[in-house]
């Protein structure tokens, strides 16, 4: 392929494939006002189907945060809500609707939403609240009711394919993610016994946290033998979706001082989108989360991901997704994940625990509320509040990461309990 | 051409299509309680904020404002017209058979109100600040909806 | 509350109310089941309606941009690299190369199908490397697709095309 000289895309060779490689976050010119802290967190159980309205499973993970950091909602100042397509709940509008269950009653109030990655999004615009010294205390709640919708909360998915380009050949959702792996798994020779590692560890993860939905104990030979969805994707794969909701709060410096003398500190946040055009580019590789987290590790002052992140939380819908995000964050080589993950390195004793909470496949799906295996866990984790779920090692910074949309969006927060 | 422009409307496409979605919308847990009340006994549940004393009509399970527990009381269902409108057309802008009045309707004992149909009353003969009473489906007709209620009626 | 190393305690969770498809079948709890109906009207704009009045000819039309030079196909009125108007249409050929592909058992609905259906990203010849659409494969079996598959469209007959993406029925091999 011919590369124009005005171009800004370079083209550069992977084990033989092309690859588009783009220089994107060149500058961060941002001036914090202040540092972020986060100090509470809160999680409903996560379940197929939960009787408990979206409005009444925030105010529940809203709860247990204001419990965890001993406040008061009237301590709160200003409130980010993250919930996925309003198509799973079957309300427009999702974000007014669950404002007075997230405590956002007269209080500046916002939703945000980018797919799969809003879990992660929430908290980076909690930061921006806070970091920009518009609040001192942010409350960030992430909600998700997929169980409304039906014949099935697939269903749902089915419209976020382009009307007239993909949906008259009655595409599932799980289409992309088949593609994306058998990608993946071609380009990098990657067995899928490899790849079932992650379902296997990410669910027996999940026996420890108890708000769990699907923690089992299960073997590789389970997930090569299960139902068959779209190949190589299997019923064992796949995370299921749940209903749920998770909560987090994040202050001041002065604030936190009041509140706790070891605070998570929220050190970078990075955030990236590619182009919808999913088919035009090459899916072996996420360049959405490289550059999410190339953004954050900037902010974090994080030059070798690999030596310098403790623990890790990358989004795993997929059991081939927590792989291939390691990549995107540059916790692994391209092609790396699965050789780490069968030495055991990434798991909750080992050097890079990945998933210590049992992510999205042991503990559910509920798209935004995943905030509460991921953002949550990373602060627990890095607060040694864990419980169970506690990682072996000594532990100073984390990352955690989310992922949606049509196979778009990269979202980034790393932590760390040194500011 | 090939390079031109489409100008011919007619080759200007468009693509029909349908949400094929169904949803199933489960009360709550406040709103549980509420419906079964009613459908059940015909009673009417409201919520009340043990620390800031606001009585919340639908019943919820917290307090919006100060985010404590609330307790649930039985309440009369009466109510006062705080507004109301006459609807000529439906939700798809289609002309009604016979205009409907809805009124918000303040819920006597609690700070909240409902939004239902007002029966057994003329256009004309509606007030804001009238009493109103619930008339409620035959118990074997209810099935725990909003529906269970048919109208209010002037008391 | 103490945050710290010393307090190792697991932080609350709020317990829900865990309900099952039988329990929403028994009545078990309150519910309002709504099925609205909604329809739309998409409108395809400049570049999607050529790219499906040229696939009622039989041809796939794609847009060039003269300035990163890449021919895009879907097509689109703008380049979304360069962001600037595309420069001129030009036909690509009807076949090209599985990028990837999967086997799908299951419906949009996620019920099982009878027969999988293959689902592949083709990269189209004739446009830019990469350059691909997702559709379906046929006269093929599953265990005989590989990435990296010459394939060739499959048309309908003339007098059956509506201008639409199943105007191509599906790919199948390309043979020698």
């Amino acid at each position: 392929m011919e590369i124009h000289p005005n171009c800004k895309w370079n083209s550069s060779c992977f084990r033989g494939v092309m690859v588009m490689e783009v220089e994107r976050i060149s500058g961060l010119k941002f001036h914090k006002k202040q540092d972020v802290a986060i100090v509470g967190a809160g999680m409903t159980t996560f379940k197929r189907r939960l009787n408990e309205t979206g409005k009444e499973l925030s105010y529940l993970a809203v709860k247990q945060a204001l419990e965890e950091a001993e406040m008061e909602l009237s301590d709160i100042e200003m409130v980010v809500m993250g919930s996925a397509p309003d198509a799973f709940d079957g309300l427009h509008m999702k974000g007014e609707y669950l404002l007075d269950g997230s405590g956002g009653s007269d209080r500046p109030y916002m939703r945000v939403f980018v797919g799969g990655g809003t879990g992660v999004f929430a908290p980076i615009a909690g930061y921006w609240h806070v970091a920009s010294g518009l609040a001192d205390v942010c409350l960030v709640v992430c909600e998700e009711k997929m169980s409304s919708s039906h014949p099935h909360p697939q269903s749902a998915f089915k419209y976020i394919w382009d009307p007239i380009l993909d949906r008259p050949l009655n595409p599932n959702l799980i289409w992309i993610f088949a593609l994306e792996m058998n990608r993946y798994m071609h380009v990098h020779n990657i067995k899928h016994e490899d790849i079932a590692l992650v379902s296997v560890k990410n669910k027996a993860n999940a026996l420890d946290h108890p708000c769990a939905q699907l923690a089992e104990k299960i073997t590789v030979e389970d997930v090569l033998n299960s139902e068959p969805m779209a190949l190589p994707v299997r019923r064992l794969d796949v995370s299921p979706p749940s209903d749920g909701a998770a909560a987090l709060i994040m202050v001041a410096p002065h604030i936190a001082r009041q509140i706790t003398d070891n605070p998570v500190w929220v050190t970078g946040v990075g955030w990236a989108l590619d182009t919808t055009m999913w088919t035009n580019r090459d899916l072996y590789f996420p360049r959405y989360v490289a550059e999410a987290a190339k953004m954050a590790y900037k902010m974090a002052h994080i030059t070798d991901p690999r030596k310098e992140i403790d623990v890790a939380e990358p989004y795993d819908p997929f059991d081939y997704k927590e792989l291939h995000h390691m990549e995107g964050l540059g916790l692994a080589k391209k092609g790396e994940a699965p050789i780490l993950t069968r030495e055991g390195v990434t798991a909750r004793d080992g050097d890079l625990p990945c998933s210590p909470s049992g992510g999205l496949l042991g503990v559910g799906n509920p798209i935004a509320a995943t905030m509460g295996v991921k953002a949550c866990e990373l602060y627990w984790q890095l607060a040694y509040r864990a419980g169970k779920r506690q990682v072996a090692k000594e532990v100073t910074t984390g990352v955690c990461q989310a992922w949606g949309d049509l196979m778009q969006v990269g979202t980034v927060v790393v932590m760390s309990n040194k500011r | 051409m090939f390079n031109e422009k489409i100008v011919d409307p007619a080759e200007l496409r468009h693509w029909g299509g349908k949400i094929e979605l169904y949803w199933i919308y489960t009360s709550g847990e406040a709103g549980d309680r509420f419906f079964k009340a009613l459908r059940d006994e015909g009673k009417f549940i409201a919520a009340k904020c043990k620390k800031c004393g606001r009585v919340y009509f639908p019943p919820r399970m917290y307090c919006e404002f100060d985010f404590s527990e609330t307790e649930y009381q039985e309440i009369s269902g009466k109510g006062r017209v705080r507004a109301y409108t006459v609807a000529w057309l439906d939700k798809d802008e289609k002309p009604l058979e016979k205009p409907e009045i809805y009124a918000i309707i303040d819920m006597e004992g609690t700070d909240g109100c409902m939004i239902h149909l007002l029966g057994e009353v003329e256009e004309d003969q509606v007030e804001i600040g009238m009493e109103v009473e619930p008339v409620l489906r035959d118990k074997s007709e209810r099935e725990g909806t909003i529906n269970d209620i048919l109208y209010f009626k002037p008391s | 509350m103490a945050v710290g190393k010393k307090d190792i305690s697991a932080p609350p969770y709020a317990e829900g109310t865990s309900l099952s498809d039988e329990d929403i079948k028994k009545k078990k709890v309150t519910y309002v089941e709504d099925h609205p109906n909604i329809r739309y009207s998409w409108t395809a704009g400049q570049a999607v309606s050529k790219f499906l009045n040229e696939l009622k000819k039989g041809k796939i039309a794609a847009t060039k941009c003269n300035k990163c030079r890449r021919i895009m196909v879907p097509p689109r009125v703008f380049c979304e690299l360069c962001y600037k108007p595309i420069d001129e249409w030009v036909y690509v050929e009807d076949t090209g190369t599985v990028q990837t592909f999967s086997i799908s058992y299951i419906d949009p609905d996620a019920k099982p199908l009878e027969e999988p259906v293959i689902v592949a990203v083709i990269s189209i010849d004739g446009a830019s490397k990469n350059m691909g659409i997702m559709h379906v494969l046929g006269e093929v079996k599953p265990e005989d697709v590989y990435i990296g598959m010459k394939v060739k469209a499959v048309w309908k007959p003339e007098d059956e095309r509506e201008g639409s993406v199943t105007d191509i029925k599906y790919w199948k091999p390309l043979e020698g």
